[in-house]
């Protein structure tokens, strides 16, 4: 995955606003990418993502020149999404149903499309904590030591999450599968 | 990079990392909230100057001196006049949503006499010039202009404004009176004709 030149994220500590625009257009889409997987939502993803980018703006003071910038960004935007997965909760606890039953599922009958579907829907149910090391580590490629500075955890604990998240997908989705060939 | 993976969790983590389209509206929302706070950041400076130079400042006007900025996005359909009653060609307007917004609220110095920072954002591709009106610039055309954000772009700008309500609208090409649809209208204006209400709050 590539990163932004070190050259521009400097420039935009130092408060040049063509840098800035640069390292936003040159991210926006990861972000939002990783915020949609995170929150299931386009409109929380949108928020999480532009709360970030002024977090960054704001915080550019404290990044470390020598730093890289990927895993500082991600730190953020990871905070942002897990503040919004709180509000998410108090929210849908005002409003829950209880869990309808994957075997409730209708069967899909566009595979590409409904496979995509069915993969964010199977990804919802993980704990956040799981999906979040799973999304880092499998869609957005960062290495377990980048994974360690975005969210603090140390690399063993990591390595289980992620263990956990591809367990419970795959256990998931192999029903799915199953239900589909049926 | 994929470890300790099987064929399925391949193919699900790849069907997670189709990349979502650049809006360049989203971004502009982005940059034009960073605005807001550039132009609320001086202000910061003068406060530590004020702390400095007045020890025993109260937490009352301490309190009083912290402001939100706002980004106010909106999309430009319909509720269009023209200064002299015909009516425009806005045709070219975008019809990308474009959700009103507020940026995090950021302390600030001195609101008593500059206000607070508000970005305004407007989106008419083929206008040759867009400038935001509104009673906290008496409605002066060449008071607020903005600026295209891109070749393509919305138009910016960032304007101060004291807390409390105030109404507003966009002026295109020095003669189409914009009104924002998804803001509470204001009737009986001033400029005349129908525009937008917009709350300035402190936190």
């Amino acid at each position: 995955m590539s990163e932004i030149d070190p050259a521009v994220a400097l420039r935009a500590k130092r408060g040049d606003e063509q840098a800035f625009i640069e390292i936003v257009q040159f991210y926006y889409p990861r972000c939002l990418r990783f915020a949609r997987n995170m929150l299931g939502s386009d409109q929380d993803a949108e928020e999480a993502v532009q709360d970030a980018f002024v977090r960054v703006h704001d915080s550019f003071g404290r990044f470390r020149e020598d730093a890289r910038f990927d895993p500082w960004l991600f730190r953020i935007l990871a905070n942002r999404c897990r503040t919004l997965l709180a509000r998410s909760r108090r929210h849908r606890s005002l409003i829950e149903y209880g869990e309808v039953p994957l075997s409730a599922a209708a069967p899909a009958e566009d595979f590409g499309a409904d496979w995509a579907e069915e993969v964010r829907m199977v990804l919802e149910t993980l704990p956040a904590e799981q999906r979040e090391a799973f999304l880092l580590r499998h869609v957005e490629d960062l290495s377990y030591e980048d994974i360690a500075a975005v969210t603090g955890v140390g690399l063993s604990a990591l390595r289980m999450r992620v263990k956990r998240a591809c367990d419970a997908l795959r256990a998931r989705l192999t029903e799915v599968e199953q239900q589909n060939d049926r | 990079m994929i470890d300790e993976t099987d064929e399925l969790i391949q193919r699900a983590a790849r069907s997670l990392r189709a990349l979502p389209a650049t809006n360049p509206l989203a971004t502009a929302r982005i940059i034009a909230a960073v605005r807001a706070r550039r132009a609320q950041a001086p202000s910061r400076l003068a406060l530590v100057a004020q702390w400095m130079r007045e020890p025993t400042l109260s937490a009352a006007s301490a309190a009083f001196l912290a402001a939100a900025a706002l980004v106010v996005g909106f999309v430009a359909r319909g509720a269009v006049r023209t200064v002299d009653g015909s009516s425009p060609d806005i045709a070219t307007t975008s019809e990308m949503p474009l959700p009103t917004g507020t940026a995090p609220a950021l302390p600030t110095a001195n609101t008593r006499g500059e206000g607070v920072a508000v970005a305004f954002l407007f989106e008419a591709r083929n206008a040759k010039s867009v400038a935001v009106v509104g009673d906290f610039n008496n409605w002066d055309a060449t008071s607020s202009p903005m600026k295209r954000f891109g070749p393509d772009g919305p138009w910016t700008t960032t304007v101060r404004a004291k807390p409390g309500r105030h109404v507003y609208a966009f002026l295109v090409d020095g003669s189409t009176v914009v009104a924002d649809p998804r803001a509470p209208r204001a009737r009986d204006l001033d400029y005349g004709g129908d525009a937008s209400v917009l709350m300035v709050t402190t936190p």
